[in-house]
């Protein structure tokens, strides 16, 4: 996924519904189970690898993230996934680090957390002090390619009705300081603490973003489009749009799930173009997103076009059934059969977890077993 | 008036008071230190022990130090116990080349001293028990620097890993030299044999004993950090005990006990012990009564030159292990070099290494027991600094700290 040298006025247009997708994980000790400072030594171990796509530092010393390369298949995403897994694997075990999936860490102390030290984050602690270290959460970020600028914003628009579905589809973070938080994913508080998180302003099109984006710039209050924490985002460089909003699933395959259903949706909106945006997709946007955070599956969404109110985990359903089609038509088509069967199954990734606590009584024994099936599941 | 009720002046000074005032001397030293010097801080324990101990003031004297060695036994049992179950299998398994820098590392430092001491003309089998009590890194103080300065890192577990593998081989190569000293000092060959077997195999299987034991008391216990705490001091002291009565040696029981129970914990009942504010105190203790332990008039007795030797090959041993070792690995070669420098610290453990040898082993000389008593007067005192430089340069060391 190369960076457009362009002007950031352009939308660099790429490979339509292509995909990619970065994994935020935890490093951890497997004395105690708890987050490590491996950041550094690891991704110096693992430059000496020939990798597909990148494996970067994040904001504090205890996480690394995947970066896949850009995909048109879900197949050979989930490949190059399993290829980089492997390898992030090996090298930690050889330097007594173990790695998991998860939203966050059940019981680390934020406060001991260290940043890593390039300049991007010391600029981000010395801007928002605490909350970079209580930012040390772990998602999924799926990009998808769009031919415009405008089918960008489009997409946006209308992918953010779709917000609760990935909340409670990769929900893993239920515990949160040693306490069970009784949320699917209670990653999203510690997004949501930024002044710049939310979502995109209701805008028509791409130039109506520009002007709004230039008119940030202008104000000072942002440098880049970096600078935004929203759910779902465009990336010119890239020239896709970013949803930003899933917990790091416990597998790679649940990533590659989600990026099929995100490959399908995008499909389906920018092939049929069956609606416009209306303005109440914002509005039901807080209470939606809410809702699947604290409840998943289980929990009450908002249709905003119809104002018919019903579970998320039957609305996740009507919708694959409505994108199937292009799913099919993108090779994707038995992953998303496989997403529906996990929510008619009605057990997340956090339903899990609390299921491995209940059984083993201790959060250092959660933290090893999604060690364990990061590890072992492909 | 009958004023039998009022007490004797000047009152006796109870085992209790001299307790308190020794706590409170060794934590204002440790903390003067860290604060005016940025040293350490068992460094000011070992000089509050220095300057208390038979040495200078002689407040501490020893009779009191014979009686605090209960104390004393206490905190090196949980440290030896801690030591060993951070002697993680799982990752020596993993990072084979780790477990050949680790051995390499002790290797190269007790043949390097043993070499040394040969030339400046010891005799070799003396040499050589020297150089097995040099090899050992203290596992107290790189412990508690460690938690002194809240390291973590590549280095920081290495450190801890190879002060593990260093004790266990120092204590391995003792018991394998015991049969030859005992042959000097012309015992008949059977007790020369089973002596040390006894010592050393029989440590072994109450360490093993006591892993099982406590592998079952944790389960039933349950997973709670509180009382696995206690049922850890319990069984700790029992084994010492049991130790001490049926003429074992203490430490590779510990060891064995702490390294066999976290590797085969494989249903995972114990949970990760942290000493917290309750072991601070046995550590001031300890340290400032290895304080008070230094032998300085053995400085007499041994020349300078070979002392300097003794100091300086151990750790150049040390560093060539680990650097040879080092890309394999998987650390720089800077990063080899660092990790020796906080290997540096002798333990205490080696005077009463050195003083039973001597008891049992007349011939072992005088002036070997002052080598190795010289060095561990200088590591004592410069290890902790050492150890201390090493984990900030390398960046570990926690900002705040």
């Amino acid at each position: 996924m190369s960076a457009g040298a362009g002007n950031e006025g352009e939308f660099r247009a790429s490979a339509p519904l292509s995909l990619g997708v970065e994994l935020e994980l935890q490093l951890v000790k497997p004395h105690d189970l708890d987050l490590a400072r491996g950041a550094g030594d690891l991704l110096a171990r693992l430059g000496r690898r020939k990798l597909p796509g990148a494996v970067k530092p994040e904001i504090t010393e205890s996480m690394i993230e995947l970066n896949s390369s850009v995909h048109t298949s879900c197949e050979s995403l989930l490949e190059e996934l399993n290829v980089l897994r492997k390898a992030v694997v090996e090298d930690a075990g050889v330097l007594n680090l173990s790695v998991a999936g998860g939203g966050a860490h059940p019981f680390h102390d934020w406060a001991d957390r260290r940043i890593f030290p390039n300049e991007r984050f010391v600029a981000v602690v010395q801007r928002y002090g605490y909350l970079a270290k209580q930012f040390t959460v772990f998602g999924q970020h799926i990009h998808v390619g769009c031919p415009s600028g405008d089918d960008a914003v489009y997409l946006v628009h209308m992918l953010t009705r779709y917000v609760p579905h990935f909340i409670a589809l990769s929900a893993a973070s239920p515990f949160y300081q040693g306490e069970d938080t009784s949320y699917q994913s209670s990653r999203l508080t510690a997004v949501s603490a930024f002044p710049l998180a939310g979502h995109m302003p209701f805008v028509a099109d791409w130039a109506e973003f520009m002007e709004y984006y230039g008119k940030m710039k202008s104000f000072g209050i942002v440098a880049s489009m970096k600078d935004f924490y929203w759910d779902i985002r465009p990336k010119p460089e890239y020239g896709t749009v970013e949803i930003r909003v899933c917990d790091t699933p416990l597998t790679v395959r649940r990533a590659a799930l989600l990026a099929a259903y995100a490959q399908a949706l995008a499909a389906y909106y920018l092939a049929e173009r069956p609606r416009e945006p209306v303005r109440s997709i914002y509005l039901v946007n807080a209470f939606n997103r809410f809702e699947a955070a604290r409840f998943g599956f289980g929990g009450s969404l908002i249709d905003p076009y119809s104002g018919e109110k019903r579970h998320v985990g039957d609305d996740i359903l009507a919708e694959i059934a409505r994108v199937e089609p292009h799913a099919a038509r993108a090779g994707s088509g038995e992953l998303l059969a496989e997403l529906a069967g996990v929510v008619r199954g009605g057990v997340s990734d956090a339903d899990w977890l609390r299921a491995r606590h209940r059984e083993r009584g201790a959060l250092a024994d959660v933290v090893r077993d999604a060690c364990d099936k990061w590890r072992t599941h492909n | 008036m009958d004023l039998a009720f009022l007490p004797t002046l000047p009152p006796a000074v109870s085992q209790l008071m001299l307790f308190g005032v020794l706590l409170l001397c060794g934590l204002a030293a440790g903390e003067a230190l860290r604060r005016y010097a940025s040293l350490p801080r068992i460094t000011g324990y070992v000089l509050a022990g220095v300057l208390l101990g038979p040495q200078a003031t002689g407040l501490l004297d020893s009779d009191a130090l014979f009686e605090a060695r209960l104390i004393v036994d206490l905190a090196i049992g949980l440290v030896v116990f801690e030591l060993g179950s951070r002697l993680d299998f799982g990752w020596l398994k993993r990072n084979q080349w780790l477990f050949a820098a680790a051995l390499a590392e002790a290797l190269f430092c007790f043949v390097g001293i043993h070499v040394a001491l040969v030339y400046f003309g010891f005799a070799p089998l003396f040499a050589a028990t020297a150089a097995a009590i040099g090899t050992a890194s203290s596992p107290a103080v790189v412990l508690l620097v460690q938690q002194e300065l809240r390291s973590e890192g590549q280095l920081t577990e290495r450190m801890i890993l190879c002060s593990a593998v260093n004790t266990v081989f120092a204590y391995v190569v003792l018991a394998l030299l015991l049969p030859f000293l005992y042959i000097e000092e012309k015992v008949d060959l059977g007790t020369a044999v089973l002596h040390p077997m006894y010592v050393f195999l029989g440590a072994a299987a109450l360490g093993f004993l006591a892993s099982r034991f406590l592998l079952l008391a944790a389960r039933w216990f349950g997973k709670n950090e509180d009382r696995q705490f206690v049922l850890l001091v319990a069984l700790v002291v029992a084994t010492i005990g049991l130790a001490h009565s049926l003429k074992l040696s203490v430490v590779v029981a510990l060891v064995t006990f702490g390294m066999l129970s976290r590797n085969f914990d494989s249903a995972h009942v114990l949970l990760p012990v942290r000493f917290g504010h309750g072991g601070q105190i046995f550590f001031v203790i300890l340290f400032l009564l290895s304080g008070a332990s230094l032998e300085f008039h053995a400085f007499e007795v041994a020349a300078a030159a070979v002392v300097a030797a003794y100091v300086l090959v151990r750790f150049l041993g040390k560093a060539a292990g680990l650097v040879i070792f080092s890309r394999l690995s998987g650390i720089t070669a800077r990063q080899a070099g660092l990790l020796a420098v906080s290997l540096v610290p002798m333990s205490g453990l080696a005077v009463v290494m050195v003083r039973d040898t001597v008891t049992l082993y007349p011939t072992f000389g005088r002036e070997l027991a002052a080598v190795v008593l010289s060095s561990v007067v200088v590591l004592e005192l410069v290890g902790p600094i050492a150890t201390q430089f090493a984990l900030r340069r390398a960046g570990e060391a926690s900002p705040e700290a």
